[in-house]
């Protein structure tokens, strides 16, 4: 129905596009959307409605409504009316039984009625419990819109972050003169575009004049010193029998197909209008060839009786007052409504205005300013009655959802007699539209119906967005940080199964985990530490710091040694281990575990500030490479590597020194986390791979994290985190030897606290008397109630058991207690054992 | 994502802060049971202006105060504290544990 | 059937407040009227008012996510949400309203060896207390799920998940509705638009509350308002353990049926289920800071969706239809604080965190235990408020974070 080319009108008629819709091939021009080229080759219905699958076709013209609601290209409800024409669209109808000219769900227009009043499914559906599933199925299958597609189109968004002086929101006359006055940097938004406007929406105005624009495949997060809303005013529609018909349409619809796209949008028209757009609309259509029937203004005309009336859900007459005038277009007008959502999000108060019947905002915040009808500058309509009576078909207060008039009065009808409870109740307003084109009509009706006013009955809230926006916009370009260790790539190399330990990928094993082991405990192993957290302390308050941050002492740790310490909170909780080495006099190297680098450094400098210590702390966990070289011949290996001296005498068990190693300046930490001879070598990152290297060349097998931790296990060593949980202590966990008498620590009054009241629970070791391994997670069990659990365990070959790590009740902490571990339903006899399953007395360690 | 001034950085976006709750004060001298836990649990949760430590932890690492009205997020300002100079006394006893390393 | 044809009032409207009342409990969310509901349905205490500041349901009773589940981690909590569980799988027919209970199952995602332990730990706990909840590996997720991306795209590979097929999502203010129609039509009388502003006490006892409309006596006075909690108690003097925090959700555009089963993945902070009415719900974590300004964060929308999205990248193109926020108590150990104060007749349920709402049967029926009959019940016991005083946490959170 596109009539001659004329002027001002959006199309380019001489660049086609052609699409398919349920199989047709349909042409429309370059300026068309996919909604008005369907509707200038005769498609009128658009969509099926929520709940009664009413034949709906289009309203507004402005992407608001759901009524042309379709799937293009696998992505369901895109909204046709503002979705440009391209080629090659597959744009298919969506819920639907059949099509949309018969689709067979819309009996529940015609008979569902009288069943399915409001909130229905609370009333129903209730007994038998069994029978619950299938009806919710049912439910399920035939709620809903559109249907997601198999896969994701993977398309490309991206995120840019701005900042100007005055961001003006909405290119309309307001908008622009407010922009043209605006000084500084300032930028205009225009959900479309043009006039040197930004085209994009604006999806909130969030705390600290945070503005995220929707535009298309990037969204910008505009941060302005000012921000005008120029949002204008939204079209409303009125509120009569049959106000949902196809055919039935609000000015900017007809507005947009006449003159934008050149479609002469019906034969005959009826115009019903509370302002100028509805008259604006009357010209449009003669000016296309409609003939205007009959044009009532609100303003002079009283009238009491409006209905539309249809055959097949296509509009065919108007009922006026008694009169009955044949039409295939009817333009509804209630008057426009202040586009205040991004206002009252960024703290606005919106206030009922009974002169005009709409709501404005008021009490704007400082940096917000609002202009044009969005301020409620608008003039010259009649405020419409919540309802016009007329006959007997349905009259919709919400179209998205399918919400009558008499649902709304029967809602009231029960008890839910408040704007916020109707809402929830009726679910009106919280359809596709967002309230756009049915709060007002809300609140009028439950104003007449409750004989209160709109102001008595109030808005509900604001929420944001300000028009539905992408997941994937949302979500940007796809990434999550990773965190890799300097030697991850010859670990790679080595064909190691890598795994995740919190942002780390770690080597679980390179082949055998018991190899690994065997390794470790009869040759030399090296393994990649790189990922422990490295923090430097230096400052002549530097001691003093860790002194009353740790349990333990450090004020006197001599140069050159080393020393296991635990951190607590002041609760007596243990947070994270570690070790630290004293490097000079004020200086300290700590090392803490994998997970906790950041945490532990941060909470340094918390005490540093509230104590006001002269210490520097410095996190060069990235800087730094680490392994661990250990085997009864590291000795002999990291010897053969270095000029200086390593015997036993010269680097002692728990000494720190300062070493070059295959070339490469180490600090080497003499300790043994899995139990055998062991060098912590911590060097630059740049030249970790060189040394490990080196060490393999030298025969180190490297082993994995799974083998480190069956040698730690052997050695009952704690893993914080795995082992301890949040409510850890010093004694329960078994480390009443860490805690030194001092005036003060973080956590000594709890500790003291807990020692006077005695302990809750008592981590220990365990043996399993057969060799069923249970799993970390397994509980102890008494009387088939949980008493404990297991937090560590591994079937070692050294020892030649399954040995682990429980929590159990201090009664049962002694060495040799029975213990009963549940295992897939069965309990398993285990035995308490308090010293290391290997090499109780450390000699290894210090050979 | 409303906005803290840093008292190094001036304005940031809160997301590049780590919240580390109200100001409590830590007990002087050993408390007792109850006296602990209150000081580790309890906390005074006001609708208000409320005193809080914040660490720039995406941005110069400053732990700060700021005094915030929790109703409206409204940051009223910020500073550095004044550190509570409490000094521990020397320690008086060495000991060398055998313990186990990581 | 029937009743459908027939209009009948919910409740009666609200009517002048009293002088007096046997029991006034302050908040009408699903823990302030499953309270009352419970006191005159098992107790045949009726002359109880719920005196709510807003419209019933207005807090966190009508924002959270809907999630119903029990595979907690601590023995206390499970056995305790257990109950909860099957109260509410009785509720729909206790109420004679349909509260949509759809248990679909649960699945908790791991996304790490640690989790994985994590995982085992709840199974473990939960199957001792006879509660349907399991690890399950990826093959049987990918049956359970089928829509899940299970590689390779993906930056937290999914190594396997706690499934709890009793879990599932229920229709949130029906649950309110249907515990305010059970209450009123026990007698109960409901007062929304009335907010407590004080509460009397006589030597250590609570005997009054000031409100808005005026001031009410009563012998028992119960606080269930989320997020508020603090400032209801400090009222009465009670001092607790909590900071409270904003909670964040979101709702898609409805689509066909998609996804059956809850997915949550702790790792990425993210809970996304389908309601019937084809909406994709999806919530987060609390913002780290306190704060009682209820209104939403930008970012939150960012992560959520990218988490979503790595989940399930079919949902790309799906629209963000409308976000809301709550305000929770959070509690140092992540379990409530549930029964008796120091105050003498004034009990509190507070301190839920993210979890209040799928408590809302058993607190009902444990607090009119204790109302009525003054005795603590077993199952609530270890969730005292007395526990933060003598320090015997019921800790929720598997490892300690820095601060709390």
């Amino acid at each position: 129905m596109r009539i001659a080319p004329q002027p001002g009108e959006r199309i380019d008629r001489r660049k086609p596009f052609t699409f398919e819709y349920d199989g047709a091939k349909i042409t429309g021009f370059e300026g068309d959307t996919i909604g008005s080229a369907l509707y200038a080759a005769g498609r009128r219905v658009f969509s099926r409605s929520f709940k009664y699958h009413r034949p709906r076709g289009l309203l507004c013209c402005s992407g608001d409504c759901p009524n042309c609601m379709m799937t293009v290209d696998g992505v369901p409800n895109v909204r046709l009316c503002v979705e440009p024409v391209r080629d090659g669209a597959v744009v298919r109808a969506q819920n639907v039984l059949g099509s949309l000219d018969r689709d067979l769900l819309s009996i529940t227009d015609k008979i569902g009625g009288p069943f399915t009043p409001v909130g229905f499914y609370y009333r129903t559906m209730i007994r038998p419990r069994r029978l619950w599933p299938l009806y919710e199925k049912f439910l399920r299958n035939v709620a809903g819109l559109g249907k997601i597609g198999e896969n994701g189109t993977h398309r490309r968004y991206d995120t840019e972050h701005r900042r100007v002086d005055v961001l003006v929101i909405g290119g309309g006359r307001a908008g622009r003169e407010a922009a043209a006055r605006a000084e500084g940097d300032v930028l205009l938004v225009d959900e479309h575009g043009g006039g040197g406007a930004l085209k994009g929406r604006a999806l909130g105005i969030y705390e600290g004049g945070l503005v995220p624009v929707d535009a298309g495949d990037v969204l910008y997060r505009f941060r302005a010193e000012r921000i005008v809303v120029a949002t204008g005013g939204i079209e409303q529609p009125l509120v009569f029998p049959g106000n949902d018909l196809v055919g039935v349409m609000l000015p900017n619809g007809v507005r947009r197909l006449t003159r934008d796209w050149s479609i002469k949008p019906g034969e005959r028209a009826v115009v019903v209008t509370a302002d100028d757009a509805g008259l604006e609309a009357a010209g449009d259509l003669r000016a296309v060839g409609t003939e205007v029937a009959r044009v009532v203004d609100l303003r002079s005309e009283r009238i009491v009786q409006l209905a539309a009336v249809g055959k097949r859900g296509r509009l065919s007459a108007v009922l006026v007052d008694g009169e009955a005038v044949d039409c295939d277009v009817l333009v509804m007008s209630g008057g426009r409504q202040p586009a205040y959502s991004l206002l009252a999000q960024a703290g606005a108060r919106v206030e009922y205005e009974p002169r005009r019947g709409i709501f404005v905002p008021t009490e704007l915040p400082e940096n917000v300013e609002a202009v044009g009808s969005a301020a409620g500058d608008l003039e010259g309509a009649a405020v419409p009655a919540a309802s016009y009576d007329g006959g007997d078909g349905k009259c919709f207060v919400c179209i998205c959802e399918d919400v009558t008039e008499k649902d709304v009065k029967r809602a009231l009808a029960e008890g839910f007699d408040s704007i916020e409870l109707a809402k929830r109740y009726t679910t009106a307003t919280m359809g596709p539209c967002q309230g756009r084109l049915c709060h007002l009509q809300s609140i009028r009706m439950l104003a007449r119906e409750t004989e209160t006013d709109e102001a008595a009955i109030g808005t509900t809230t604001a929420r944001p967005p300000w028009g539905p926006v992408e997941l994937g916009l949302l979500a940007g370009r796809h990434y999550e940080a990773m965190k890799r260790s300097p030697l991850h790539f010859r670990h790679e190399e080595a064909g190691a199964t890598m795994m995740w330990t919190g942002a780390w990928r770690r080597p679980f094993a390179y082949g055998d985990p018991a190899a690994e082991v065997r390794a470790v405990h009869e040759s030399l192993g090296v393994i990649d530490v790189s990922t422990l957290g490295k923090i430097i302390v230096e400052g002549p308050d530097a001691a003093e710091l860790l002194e009353r941050l740790y349990p333990n002492r450090f004020a006197d740790l001599a140069v050159g040694r080393i020393r296991y310490g635990v951190l607590t909170t002041d609760g007596g909780r243990i947070m994270d281990d570690g070790t630290v080495a004293r490097l000079g006099d004020d200086l300290f190297y700590v090392t803490t575990t994998s997970t906790g680098s950041e945490s532990v450094c941060e909470w340094f400098e918390w005490w540093n500030a509230v104590w006001g210590y002269d210490a520097e702390i410095v996190n060069v966990t990235g800087a730094l490479a680490a392994v661990n070289l250990a085997g009864p011949q590291a000795r002999e290996a990291l010897g053969a590597l270095t000029d200086a001296d390593v015997s036993n005498d010269a680097l002692k068990y728990l000494d720190a020194k300062e070493i070059t190693v295959a070339g490469v300046p180490c600090l080497a930490l003499r300790i043994g986390f899995v139990g055998e001879l062991g060098y912590e070598l911590h060097c630059a990152a740049s030249a970790g791979e060189h040394l490990w290297d080196a060490l393999v060349a030298r025969g180190a097998v490297p082993f994995g994290l799974e083998p480190q931790r069956v040698l730690r296990l052997e050695k009952a060593h704690v893993i914080v985190g795995q082992d301890t949980d949040s409510e850890s202590n010093l004694l329960s966990a078994g480390m009443p030897w860490i805690v030194k008498e001092k005036p003060d620590f973080v956590g000594k009054w709890a500790v003291e606290l807990v020692e006077e009241r005695g302990i809750r629970e008592r981590l220990v070791g365990f043996t399993m008397d057969g060799g069923l391994l249970p799993p970390e997670g397994a509980q102890v069990v008494e009387n088939g109630k949980s008493t404990g659990r297991v937090t560590s365990s591994r079937v070692s070959e050294q020892v030649g058991k399954v040995i682990g790590l429980a929590w159990v009740r201090p009664e049962r902490a002694d060495d040799g207690t029975r213990l009963s571990i549940r295992i897939a339903g069965a309990d398993h006899p285990a035995t308490v054992t308090l010293a290391p399953f290997y090499d109780a007395e450390g000699a290894k360690l210090r050979s | 994502m409303f906005l803290l001034a840093c008292p190094h950085c001036g304005p940031r976006s809160v997301d590049e802060f780590k919240y580390q709750g109200e100001v409590t004060r830590r007990p002087p001298e050993r408390p007792t049971l109850r006296e602990l836990t209150d000081y580790v649990y309890f906390r005074d949760n006001v609708a208000g202006v409320q005193r809080e430590w914040w660490y720039h932890g995406t941005g110069c690492g400053l732990w700060f105060v700021a005094e915030r009205d929790t109703r409206t997020n409204e940051v009223l300002r910020t500073e550095i504290p004044e550190p509570s100079r409490g000094r521990t006394p020397a320690p008086v006893e060495a000991a060398v544990p055998d313990t186990p390393a990581v | 059937m029937k009743d459908i044809f027939r209009v009948s009032r919910m409740w009666r409207p609200r009517g002048e407040l009293k002088k007096r009342y046997d029991v006034v409990v302050i908040g009408g969310g699903s823990h302030g009227l499953a309270t009352a509901y419970y006191l005159a349905k098992n107790h045949g205490v009726k002359d109880v008012a719920v005196l709510e500041k807003s419209y019933i349901g207005s807090g966190a009773s009508g924002r959270n996510t809907t999630i119903i589940r029990s595979n907690y981690r601590t023995p206390e909590g499970a056995a305790f949400y257990s109950r909860s569980v099957k109260l509410y799988e009785q509720l729909s027919a206790d109420l004679d309203f349909n509260l949509m209970f759809s248990q679909h199952g649960h699945l908790t995602l791991a996304h790490s060896e640690r989790a994985m332990v994590t995982m085992q730990e709840r199974a473990e706990v939960n199957q001792l207390l006879g509660i349907d909840s399991r690890v399950v590996y990826p093959e049987e997720i990918a049956r359970l799920c089928p829509q899940i991306n299970l590689g390779p795209r993906q930056t937290w590979p999914i190594q396997g998940a706690l499934y709890h097929a009793p879990g599932g999502i229920i229709r949130h203010d029906a649950v309110v509705w249907g515990l305010a129609r059970g209450a009123d039509r026990a007698g109960v009388e409901i007062h929304p638009y009335t907010e407590v502003t004080g509460i009397e006490r006589t030597s250590g006892r609570a005997t009054a509350v000031e409100t808005n409309r005026g001031r009410v006596e009563a012998d028992v006075v119960v606080s269930a308002v989320a997020g508020w909690s603090t400032l209801v108690c400090g009222l009465a003097g009670v001092r607790l353990p909590i900071t409270t925090h904003i909670l964040q959700a979101f709702v898609t555009e409805p689509v066909k049926p998609f996804l059956d089963v809850i997915i949550v993945s702790a790792q990425m902070h993210v809970y996304v289920s389908q309601t019937d009415r084809g909406e994709f719900l999806i919530g987060a974590e609390i913002e780290p800071y306190t704060t009682y300004k209820s209104i939403g964060t930008f970012p939150f929308l960012e992560y959520s969706a990218r988490h979503t999205l790595e989940l399930f990248p079919q949902l790309e193109r799906l629209r963000v239809l409308r976000t809301w926020t709550g305000l929770c108590d959070l509690s140092p150990d992540y379990s409530p604080i549930l029964g008796r104060t120091e105050v003498e007749n004034f009990h509190v349920s507070a301190g839920w965190g993210t979890y209040g709402f799928k408590a809302a049967p058993i607190v009902g029926t444990t607090l009119a235990k204790l109302v009525a009959t003054g005795e603590t019940p077993d199952l609530i016991a270890p969730f005292a408020l007395e526990r933060f005083h003598t320090d015997e946490l019921v800790s929720e959170l598997a490892a300690a974070a820095v601060s709390h």
